[in-house]
């Protein structure tokens, strides 16, 4: 069974690693098999863990492990696979310059959103037995390029496909033409092109499965309200669907109603405000114990939806 | 006392030569048109390297190893600063 994909993006500083912290260490206690993935390049995590992670996954107890995406490795490792493949395809690389353009590229805008989605692509490739997979998203910019990554690519993909299609369609009149048969080596690019297309086919399908539940956190005030009903705008144009909203920090009697009124559709759950800073996994595990009817409600309405 | 067999080959390499040229100006304008299209794929996925916007930089990256004529024409074109109406020009027969 392919684990579910959460995801909580949302204002910076509204406390998106901090509620993903503490969904990871619930479910983990509910026994179920738990990755929590640090895909913000701030890494707070750590601060509130009070551990270093990396790349390589760590066990934080039995049933949760935590490991944080490292951009500038992928964009690195990206870069120095182009690099080996043009090595062995040019005949005349050393004309190029080819180093210096590199240097460059790896400033190039795109190149970081991309990185997400390699080490994203790889975290589902490679965590396949965990039940639930949690991603601390960046925030919002970083975090929508992110999820119209596939989408904007395909657009990019099909139209230089008929291009290329219609380049070789002239080509073989030629051939026809000059030669009487239809005579020329097999498209490569056009081969590329189909594979790419494919692979970001199933990244697409993989954002609009069930399997991906977005959850947006904010709090409550002006701004993260602006900024949370224009996160729901971007991804339901591209048919993502946000499963619930995370009512972060909320004081005692404070009122959500306009809130609830506005995100109709989803599930809302309010986090109370802690009295401490929950820095460290005892201080999460009491917050958790104090606020257990948050939590249960939460796998409830998950149970629910799987259900439908 | 020429020969039949002289003038029949003689003929015959007119003909080969003939419809050699036929074809080629037959095809001209759709190989000028092919070479366009191929320059303007070359510009739209490795546009980066002369300064014009670009695809997801990940297609340009994905296909680089497989254009290495592309990017060399492209990289030379803009050096030396090529004439467009012209080579256009000469392709449609206008002095």
């Amino acid at each position: 069974m392919n684990p579910e994909l959460m995801f909580f993006i949302g204002k910076g500083g509204v406390g998106k690693s901090t509620s993903s912290a503490l969904t990871s260490v619930y479910f983990s206690q509910t026994a179920r098999k738990t990755l929590l993935v640090s895909m913000d390049p701030a890494h707070n995590q750590r601060d509130i863990f009070e551990r270093n992670f990396s790349e390589k996954p760590q066990n934080v107890s039995d049933m949760l492990t935590v490991k944080e995406v490292d951009t500038d490795f992928w964009i690195e490792k990206y870069l120095k696979e182009t690099q080996r493949q043009i090595k062995s395809t040019y005949r005349y690389e050393s004309a190029f310059n080819l180093q210096n353009h590199f240097n460059v590229l790896q400033f190039s805008p795109g190149l970081e959103e991309y990185a997400l989605l390699l080490a994203f692509e790889d975290i589902i490739n490679t965590f396949k037995n965990h039940d639930v997979i949690i991603f601390d998203m960046a925030p919002t910019a970083l975090s929508l390029r992110f999820f119209y990554l596939p989408f904007i690519t395909l657009i990019w993909l099909e139209e230089l496909l008929k291009l290329r299609e219609a380049i070789y369609a002239k080509k073989e009149i030629i051939s026809k033409i000059k030669i009487g048969k239809i005579e020329f080596e097999q498209d490569k690019i056009k081969e590329k092109l189909k594979n790419l297309i494919d692979n970001y086919e199933s990244l697409r399908k993989c954002f609009l499965s069930d399997a991906t539940r977005i959850n947006m956190v904010m709090n409550n005030d002006p701004l993260s309200f602006s900024e949370t009903f224009r996160i729901r705008e971007k991804l339901t144009a591209i048919g993502i669907k946000i499963e619930k909203v995370v009512i972060n920090k909320l004081k005692s009697g404070e009122n959500v109603e306009s809130v609830v009124k506005e995100f109709k559709g989803q599930k809302i759950i309010k986090f109370p405000l802690s009295s401490k800073s929950i820095i460290g996994l005892s201080m999460i595990k009491t917050y958790i114990e104090n606020n257990r009817n948050v939590f249960d409600d939460w796998l409830g309405s998950q149970q629910e939806t799987a259900g439908e | 006392m020429i020969s039949f067999q002289s003038i029949k080959d003689k003929i015959i390499s007119l003909f080969k030569d003939t419809d050699a040229i036929m074809r080629g100006k037959a095809v001209e304008t759709i190989e000028y048109e092919a070479r366009e299209l191929d320059n303007i794929f070359g510009i739209l996925v490795l546009g980066a390297f002369i300064g014009i916007p670009s695809p997801p930089i990940q297609i340009t990256m994905e296909l680089l190893p497989l254009m290495e004529k592309e990017l060399h024409i492209m990289l030379d074109k803009v050096l030396t600063a090529h004439d467009p109406l012209g080579d256009l020009f000469s392709v449609l027969g206008i002095d």
